[in-house]
């Protein structure tokens, strides 16, 4: 009986999934083959010969790439840094300030990421917030720190440490107090209890915020143009230039598949380490 | 009282979803779409200072605009199989003649309509060669314009200088790291190929394209920031960032004026390469879309713009504020105030259109926007 339930359950979701599966797959399916086309055509009526690939190489698309797998590095793990002693004070220490600390963050998100940045512009620009307040207070003027690659880091770090944070804190809160209290009482120093107990059993959340911001981070354009005068030129943003402006489908086509590809083999790496279940709070 | 239960409930929903379904399937044989339009179109029309006046004018209509963000972007949404949607499209002159029309998106307006309107245009849009076809249609109605070229802060560079300097102002090592370019891709294509000496609008080959790279590269190493964003760009020229931006022109430069920042000065070189022109212009048409089930609403609309309220709304609406060549009638003319005026530079429109080319397809495109996209990464 157990059995035709599921076997019924299965059925009746079919349509969902399907619905589902096509919503998901078919752009994906339509992309992929747009990739194969020849330069800039506008159907799928083509013989498919590739050559948007090896445009990649020949124009230096790959440096693009390089940039924002970069970029993506660097953010993820200054967010891993400054998010670990936080996260920590949330899920073990602050009781119920976490909570006020969780709304403040996550208000941070009710407004749009292009604001929020370019709250910043006027905050950090020439005659801004702070250049602007400090000539005039203290006669001391400065350049601003915009148009830049450090500008750009920071505000990938500003953009996404919720998507840091909030994983953090749930895998240290599955840390259980028994066994950092053991190793210390073991003579385990500091060092020790971080390095062999906080951070092995916390790996799912640390894997958890550590994908998600290296896959944002790398998709990400809004920084870049705005905080940063496109001082370095991301991937998305040569895929936007090869559909619009480029008016070449083919190849923004292949570079948004090499992108997927390259992203999902670190995905996937990334959650084969770790029990996800763990986190998710499924029960064994 | 009439009680439902859950079973009819379920079952009256998924025939409703069920005939809302087939609906979109049979609309096209049996609806009736003059009760409808859309308009893709750049930011302006969209604006409800301009919708609504015809909305109340067709009451039950469905009037709807959505602006886009680039020409390529609009234009891919009819390749893309929007035509059924899109009533009118609105987009800079090159693209109706050189590729909506010979695509079939676009369709041809009824001349006994519209040509009457140009009677009342500015002298330099009364016979505009590219609202015809090679074959005589009209294909587009002309409304705003507007020299393009570059943008200077006055208070650092005089616009004598500036004109006087053209292009070449942006290859003086002087000025590196004191501008920023304004991604305009395809216009910044056709004004590289201007500050290279070149003619954008015939094939560029050989060394040409090699002069083109290097330029190209010596603009974007000395540019201190890169944005599509003309209000930050105008905000770093007028606090001292920068003191000029590679394109950009009234479209540009006028909300910071009218805003107060008359520092801030849309340029037009006084000599360039090509018929002794540096300058380019661009006029927006309004088309027909070539709409499989058209509404009559398109061509009323597009008459209704060319009035003197509607053009003074669409010249000043929100964003930017434009010249529109329906100025050349009086009445329209007469609704600007001063200030207006000085914002899309009437002193000096005139002079910079006759210093300024028509905005065409760029010839050797795609082989220049791969160069210039090279540079750019560099």
């Amino acid at each position: 009986m157990q059995r035709l339930n599921n076997k019924l359950g299965l059925f009746s979701a079919l349509p969902m999934l399907s619905i589902l599966a096509i919503a998901f797959f078919a752009p994906l399916l339509v992309v992929a083959i747009f990739s194969s086309m020849p330069p800039k055509v506008f159907t799928l009526t083509h013989i498919p010969d590739f050559s948007a690939y090896s445009v990649f190489f020949q124009q230096g698309f790959y440096r693009s790439l390089l940039w924002s797998l970069g970029a993506a590095f660097i953010s993820t793990v200054i967010l891993l840094v400054v998010c670990w002693p936080l996260a920590f004070g949330m899920a073990k220490i602050f009781k119920s300030f976490t909570l006020v600390l969780t709304i403040a963050v996550v208000m941070s998100l009710f407004v749009s990421e292009n604001i929020r940045l370019f709250g910043w512009v006027l905050t950090l620009m020439k005659g801004g917030l702070i250049e602007g307040h400090m000539r005039a207070w203290l006669g001391i003027g400065f350049d601003s720190p915009l148009y830049g690659v450090p500008v750009i880091v920071f505000g990938l770090v500003y953009a996404y440490l919720p998507f840091m944070l909030f994983p953090l804190a749930q895998g240290i809160a599955t840390v259980p107090d028994d066994a950092r209290q053991a190793a210390a009482d073991l003579g385990a120093s500091r060092w020790q209890i971080f390095a062999q107990i906080d951070v092995p059993l916390a790996a799912p959340g640390i894997v958890v915020g550590c994908l998600l911001c290296f896959v944002l981070s790398a998709g990400a354009v809004a920084e870049s143009k705005i905080l940063g005068g496109q001082a370095i030129i991301t991937i998305t943003d040569d895929i936007e230039t090869a559909f619009t402006f480029g008016q070449d489908w083919p190849l923004g086509s292949a570079l948004s598949v090499i992108f997927i590809a390259i992203v999902s083999v670190f995905a996937l790496l990334a959650i084969s380490v770790v029990d996800l279940d763990k986190i998710m709070g499924r029960k064994r | 009282m009439d009680q439902t239960s859950r079973r009819q409930f379920l079952s009256r929903t998924a025939a409703l979803g069920g005939a809302a379904a087939l609906g979109s399937f049979i609309d096209p044989a049996f609806a009736d779409r003059n009760d409808q339009l859309n308009i893709l179109c750049w930011e302006g029309y969209n604006s409800d200072a301009i919708l609504d006046p015809f909305r109340e004018a067709n009451p039950g209509a469905t009037v709807r605009a959505e602006s886009g963000t680039s020409d390529p972007d609009m234009i891919n949404k009819l390749r893309a199989g929007e035509v059924n949607v899109w009533d009118l499209i609105n987009v800079n002159q090159p693209w109706a003649r050189d590729q909506l029309y010979p695509e079939n998106l676009i369709k041809p307006l009824d001349k006994d309509r519209f040509l009457p309107h140009f009677e009342k245009m500015l002298p330099e849009f009364k016979n505009y060669p590219l609202a015809f076809d090679d074959d005589g249609s009209l294909i587009g109605m002309p409304q705003r314009y507007g020299p393009f070229s570059f943008v200077v802060n006055t208070d650092v560079i005089s616009r004598e200088m500036a004109e006087d300097q053209g292009w070449s102002l942006f290859l003086d090592p002087a000025m590196s790291d004191r501008y920023g370019v304004l991604t305009y891709d395809n216009w910044n294509v056709m004004h590289m190929c201007l500050t290279a000496g070149l003619n954008p609008f015939a094939p560029v080959a050989g060394t040409d394209l090699d002069t083109f790279r290097s330029t190209a590269e010596t603009i974007f190493g000395g540019a201190k920031l890169l944005t599509d964003d003309l209000v930050a760009m105008n905000i770093a020229l007028i606090n001292g960032e920068i003191d000029a931006y590679f394109t950009g022109g009234t479209y540009t430069a006028s909300p910071a004026r009218y805003d107060g920042a008359s520092n801030v000065r849309a340029i037009t070189p006084n000599s360039g390469p090509v018929d002794g022109k540096g300058g380019v212009v661009w006029i927006e048409l309004t088309s027909a879309v070539n709409n499989p089930d058209p509404s009559s609403l398109a061509e009323d609309f597009l008459d209704y713009v060319q009035g003197p309220e509607a053009s003074k709304k669409v010249a000043f609406t929100e964003g930017t504020y434009n010249p529109v060549c329906q100025m050349g009638n009086p009445e329209v003319m007469a609704l600007f105030d001063a200030e207006e005026l000085d914002a899309i530079q009437m002193d000096s429109l005139a002079e910079e259109m006759a210093r300024s080319l028509d905005y065409e397809v760029i010839a050797s495109y795609d082989e220049l926007i791969e160069i210039y996209t090279q540079a750019r990464r560099s």
